[in-house]
C-alpha cells in the first residue's frame, strides 16, 4: 500500500465519520459546522502522524541493526 | 461586526451574544419573577445597590429570617447524624410549602427537639444517678457485711480465749482496747459515694492530711466503666465510704467530695433496709429505663420525619435566600411601586424570559405586567459559552487560563481534538490507552449514580475531566499502533515487516543491519526496529522531527486563528499589520525548516539541516554543496529570508502609525460634531466621557507594539523549541515501559519459577499502574496543557473576558455545601 492509497484511505474515513456526525446527531446547522469541525481537525491529526511516521520510513537512512546475542 | 459570508456560525466557536436588559418588575410580583427566573437560570443581575450595605438594603430582614431557618435546618441535620439518620435523597411527596409555614414548622420543630432533648438528659442523669447508687449499695454493703462478720469472728474469739486462760502471746493491749466504757464510744459517721478512678489516690490523700488521719477510708474498684451523670461519659470509678467522728470532720469530708467530683450516696446500717433500698432502686431504673426509651423513640420518630423533608426543606430555605439576595441588588423606582432590575442576558433566551415574566405577573394575579426592555451600552458583555457535559470539561481547560474575552475565537473547539492528541503523541502506547480507556469507562458508565455522590477530591477532579480522559485514551491507542508498541512490545499488525537478513546465514544482521525488502511498513513504526541497535538514532530523528512538525502546524492553526479574530472584529490594521507578517514570518523560517524534513525523507537525501539553517542566516550566498536538496534552493531561501526579515518592521512599525492616524480622525470628527449641534450637547457629552479614558498615547503604543513583535519574533524560536518536550516525553515513556517490561516481567521470566513469576507480575503491574499510568499521565497531561495555553494561545487568544454567573437555582444546590 502506498502513500497515496493510505491518504486516501484516511480521507474516505473523514468523510464517513463526518456524515455519521451528521446523520446521526443533527442539531441543527451550527452544531453541525462544529462536528464536522472537530472530525476534520481529527482526521487531519491522525493522517498527520500515520504520514510522517510512514514518509520516515520510506527511504531509510540507517537500518535495523540486530544486536549482538540475538 | 458579524460572521460573514455562506457559512452559519460554529458553535462553541465564539460566546452567546448577549445583551443588557432592563426588566422593571411590580413589587407584588417581584417574588415570584425573581423564583422564576432562578429556575430558568438565564439572566445575570447587575447589583444596583453597590454603595449601601447588606443591613440598609431593603430585604435585609428576610435575608436575616433565612438565616435563622438554615441555622434550624443545620441543627437538626447535627442531631439527624447523631442519631445516625440520612436525610433520604429520594423526594418524598412533593407538599408545596411557602416560607411563612415552613418558619413556623421549623420553629416549632426545633422548640419540641430541644425540650425533648432536654427531658431525655434529665432523665438520663436521674438513670445514671440511680445506676450509681445501686452500686454504691452493692459495694458498700458488703464492706459492711464483711465487716461485721470478721468483726464477729473476732468478738467470738476473745470470747473464747477469756474463757481459756490467758496465753503470753495475747495482745497486751488487746484488754484495755476491749474494756473501753461503752458510755463513752464515740458515734462513728460515714459517708458513701463513687469516685473517679485517677482522682481516687489524692482524694484518699487530702482525706487523711484533712483530718489528721483520723477517718478510714474503704474503697472498691468498680470493674466497668460508669455513666458520670453530669458529663454523660463513660468514666471508670471507685466506690468509697469514709468513716469518721465529728461534725467538723463532716464538713471538711463534704468539701473535699465536692472539689474531686466525688457523687455522695446515703447509705443505712441496717441490712434490711439496705435490701429494701436496693430492691426500690432497682425498680425504678427499670421504670426509668422504659421511660428513656419511649422518649428516644418518640425523638428517633420525629427526626424520621424532618430527615423525610429535610432536603426539600433545606433547599427551599436556599432558595429563597438567594431570591432576597437577588432582591436587594434591584432598586426601587421613582414612584416607589416598582422593582428596576438590570442585568445580561444571552440573547436567545429573550422569549424565555418575557415568558416567564408573563407567567409570574398571571401567577401573582399582579394588576400591571412586567416590563422589559433591552439597554444599549458600551461596556463589555460576559463570555458565556453553551457547553454539554462533554464539552465543558475541555472549555475548563481554556477557562483555566482566561475567560475569553466576548465573541472572541474560542481555542476549546481545537482544544477538544487536539488536546488529547498532543497528549497522546507523548503517551503512545496503546496497552496503556487500553488501561486508561477501561478506567474512564467506568466514571462514564456510572455517570448517572456518581454525579449525584459525594466524591472525593481526586476522584472528583477525575470524574469531572472523564470524557477528556476518554479522548486522551482513545488517541494514546492510535498513537500507541502508530508507535506500535503495547506495554512496549512490538507487534506485526499491519503485515510483515519490511525489513529481512540480507542473505539466508543471517550474518552480518549484527554488523551491517537488515536490508529493507518489501515496501514500507504500511501504519505505523516497523517493528522490526525494536530492540535493534539503532533503535534509538532511529527513533530520536523520528520523534525531534514529528514534534517540530505538529509543533509548526499548530501554531500555524493559531495565527490562523487570529485572521478569524481580525476579520470578526472588523480590523484590517489586525490583518494586515499583524495576521500577514506573522505568518510570513514563521513559515520562512520554520515552515522551510518543515519543508526540507519532508523533503529530505522523500528523497533520502544525506543532507544536513542543521548545517542548512544555520548557514541560511551567515552565508544565504554561499553554494550549498552536497547539502543541495532540490534545484533552486539557494534562490528560495535567499527570498524566504529576505522575506522573513522584511516581515519584523513590517509588523512593528505601520500600526502604530495608522492607529495614530485613525484616532486624530476620529477625534477630528467629534470636534465638527460638537460645533454642529449644540441641542445633543449633553448626548456628546455623555459620549465623549465614554471616550474620556482613551486618551492616545503614541509612546505607549509604540512600545506595545514593540514588545509584541519581539516577543512573536523570540517566540517563533522558543515555541518550536518547546515543542520538542512532544519527543522528550515520548521518548521517556517508551523506555520507561521498555525498562519495566524487560528488566521485571522478562527477567522473572527466566528464573523459572512460579513464586518470583507472581513476584515480578506484581512488581511489573504497581510499576505500570503507579509510574506509568498515573504519574506519566499526570506529566504529559501538564505539557499538553502548556502546549496549549502558552505555545497555541498566545498566538491569539486574550483571554480578558469574564465569566456569564447567572442567577441559577440549579448552580446554587451544590455551591452552598
Amino acid at each position: 500500500m502506498g502513500f497515496l492509497i493510505t491518504t486516501l484511505i484516511f480521507i474516505v474515513a473523514g468523510v464517513i465519520a463526518s456524515l455519521l456526525a451528521r446523520i446521526c446527531c443533527n442539531k441543527g446547522p451550527s452544531a453541525n459546522l462544529f462536528h464536522l469541525t472537530l472530525v476534520i481537525t481529527a482526521t487531519v491529526c491522525c493522517w498527520m502522524m500515520w504520514a510522517i511516521v510512514y514518509l520516515a520510513q520510506m527511504k531509510p537512512l540507517i537500518v535495523p541493526i540486530l544486536s549482538e546475542g540475538e | 461586526m458579524g460572521e460573514g459570508g455562506c457559512c452559519p456560525s460554529m458553535e462553541l466557536f465564539r460566546s452567546e451574544p448577549m445583551q443588557l436588559v432592563q426588566l422593571i418588575i411590580p413589587i407584588e410580583s417581584a417574588h415570584l419573577s425573581i423564583s422564576y427566573l432562578g429556575e430558568l437560570g438565564l439572566v445575570q443581575f447587575k447589583d444596583l445597590n453597590a454603595e449601601k450595605s447588606p443591613f440598609q438594603r431593603t430585604y435585609a430582614t428576610q435575608i436575616k429570617r433565612c438565616g435563622e431557618m438554615a441555622r434550624k435546618l443545620r441543627f437538626f441535620k447535627e442531631q439527624m447524624t447523631k442519631a445516625g439518620l440520612t436525610p433520604s435523597t429520594r423526594p418524598l411527596t412533593r407538599v408545596d410549602i411557602d416560607l411563612d409555614n415552613l418558619e413556623t414548622k421549623l420553629g416549632e420543630l426545633e422548640t419540641e427537639l430541644i425540650e425533648i432533648n432536654a427531658n431525655s438528659d434529665k432523665l438520663q442523669r436521674t438513670y445514671s444517678e440511680l445506676l450509681e447508687y445501686k452500686l454504691v449499695l452493692r459495694k458498700a454493703g458488703e464492706f459492711f457485711y464483711s465487716a461485721q462478720s470478721s468483726a464477729t469472728a473476732q468478738k467470738r474469739e476473745i470470747d473464747a480465749r477469756q474463757m481459756g486462760e490467758v496465753s503470753i502471746d495475747s495482745p497486751l493491749l488487746l484488754e484495755q482496747e476491749m474494756s473501753i466504757d461503752p458510755s463513752k464510744q464515740v458515734k462513728l459517721g460515714y459517708v458513701s459515694g463513687l469516685v473517679p478512678r485517677e482522682n481516687s489516690m489524692a482524694f484518699e490523700r487530702i482525706l487523711f492530711r484533712a483530718t489528721r488521719g483520723n477517718v478510714f477510708l474503704r474503697q472498691a474498684v468498680i470493674e466497668e466503666p460508669v455513666m458520670d451523670p453530669m458529663s454523660g461519659e463513660k468514666v471508670e470509678k471507685n466506690v468509697f465510704v469514709v468513716f469518721y467522728s465529728g461534725e467538723r470532720a463532716k464538713a471538711k469530708i463534704l468539701k473535699i467530695c465536692e472539689a474531686f467530683g466525688a457523687n455522695r450516696y446515703p447509705f443505712t446500717e441496717d441490712v434490711g433496709k439496705q435490701g429494701q433500698m436496693l430492691t426500690e432502686v432497682s425498680g425504678k431504673i427499670s421504670e426509668l429505663k422504659t421511660t428513656i426509651d419511649v422518649g428516644l423513640m418518640h425523638r428517633d420518630n420525629l427526626l424520621k420525619a424532618i430527615s423525610y423533608q429535610f432536603e426539600q426543606w433545606s433547599l427551599l430555605a436556599r432558595k429563597e435566600k438567594s431570591i432576597y439576595h437577588t432582591l436587594n441588588m434591584l432598586s426601587f423606582d421613582v414612584t416607589k411601586k416598582c422593582l428596576v432590575a438590570e442585568g445580561w442576558s444571552p440573547v436567545f433566551a429573550i422569549n424565555q424570559i418575557q415568558d416567564a415574566l408573563k407567567r409570574a405577573t398571571f401567577d401573582s394575579n399582579s394588576q400591571v405586567g412586567s416590563i422589559f426592555q433591552v439597554l444599549h451600552t458600551k461596556e463589555s458583555p460576559p463570555t458565556y459559552f453553551r457547553t454539554n457535559k462533554f464539552t465543558s470539561a475541555f472549555q475548563e481547560i481554556v477557562d483555566a487560563y482566561g475567560v475569553a474575552k466576548y465573541l472572541e475565537a474560542n481555542p476549546g473547539v481545537y482544544t477538544i481534538i487536539t488536546f488529547p492528541f498532543l497528549f497522546a503523541v507523548m503517551f503512545g502506547d496503546w496497552g496503556h490507552g487500553i488501561c486508561l480507556l477501561l478506567a474512564t469507562l467506568f466514571f462514564i458508565i456510572r455517570e448517572k449514580k456518581l454525579s449525584t455522590q459525594k466524591l472525593g477530591d481526586i476522584t472528583e477532579m477525575t470524574f469531572g475531566g472523564r470524557y477528556v480522559i476518554m479522548m486522551m485514551a482513545l488517541f494514546s491507542i492510535y498513537t500507541g499502533l502508530i508507535y506500535n508498541e503495547f506495554f512496549s512490545v512490538p507487534f506485526e499488525l499491519f503485515g510483515r515487516s519490511a525489513y529481512a537478513c540480507r542473505d539466508p546465514s543471517c550474518s552480518d544482521s549484527t554488523t551491517v543491519g537488515l536490508i529493507k525488502v518489501r515496501g514500507t511498513y504500511p501504519f505505523g513504526v516497523d517493528p522490526a526496529w525494536y530492540g535493534t541497535r539503532s533503535e534509538l538514532p532511529f527513533l530520536n530523528s523520528l520523534k525531534m522531527k514529528m514534534s517540530i512538525l505538529i509543533g509548526v502546524a499548530q501554531m500555524n492553526l493559531g495565527i490562523v486563528l487570529s485572521y478569524f479574530n481580525a476579520k470578526f472584529y472588523g480590523s484590517n490594521l489586525n490583518i494586515w499589520y499583524q495576521f500577514v507578517p506573522q505568518i510570513i514570518f514563521l513559515n520562512s523560517l520554520f515552515g522551510y525548516l518543515s519543508l526540507l524534513i519532508i523533503v529530505k525523507w522523500c528523497t533520502g537525501s544525506q543532507a544536513d539541516l542543521y548545517h542548512v539553517m544555520i548557514y541560511m542566516f551567515l552565508s544565504p550566498t554561499d553554494d550549498l554543496g552536497e547539502n543541495q536538496l532540490f534545484a533552486g534552493q539557494k534562490t528560495l531561501q535567499m527570498v524566504l529570508l529576505l522575506l522573513a526579515l522584511v516581515a519584523v518592521p513590517w509588523m512593528l512599525l505601520p500600526k502604530p502609525f495608522l492607529l495614530k492616524k485613525q484616532h486624530q480622525e476620529r477625534h477630528q470628527g467629534q470636534s465638527y460634531a460638537l460645533l454642529q449641534s449644540t441641542d445633543d450637547s449633553f448626548e456628546v457629552e455623555a459620549h465623549h466621557d465614554s471616550h474620556g479614558h482613551e486618551e492616545f498615547e503614541f509612546s505607549e503604543v509604540f512600545v506595545h507594539q514593540l514588545i509584541h513583535t519581539i516577543e512573536f519574533v523570540l517566540g517563533a524560536v522558543s515555541n518550536t523549541a518547546s515543542y520538542l518536550r512532544l519527543w522528550a516525553l515520548s521518548l521517556a515513556h517508551s523506555e520507561l515501559s521498555s525498562v519495566f517490561y524487560e528488566k521485571v516481567l522478562l527477567l522473572a521470566w527466566g528464573f523459572n519459577n512460579i513464586i518470583i513469576l507472581v513476584v515480578g507480575i506484581i512488581v511489573f503491574i504497581c510499576a505500570t499502574v503507579g509510574v506509568l499510568l498515573v504519574m506519566e499521565t499526570l506529566s504529559a497531561f501538564l505539557h499538553a496543557l502548556r502546549l496549549h495555553w502558552v505555545e497555541f494561545q498566545n498566538k491569539f487568544y486574550e483571554g480578558d473576558g469574564y465569566k456569564f454567573n447567572p442567577f441559577s437555582f440549579a448552580l446554587l444546590s451544590d455551591e452552598d455545601d
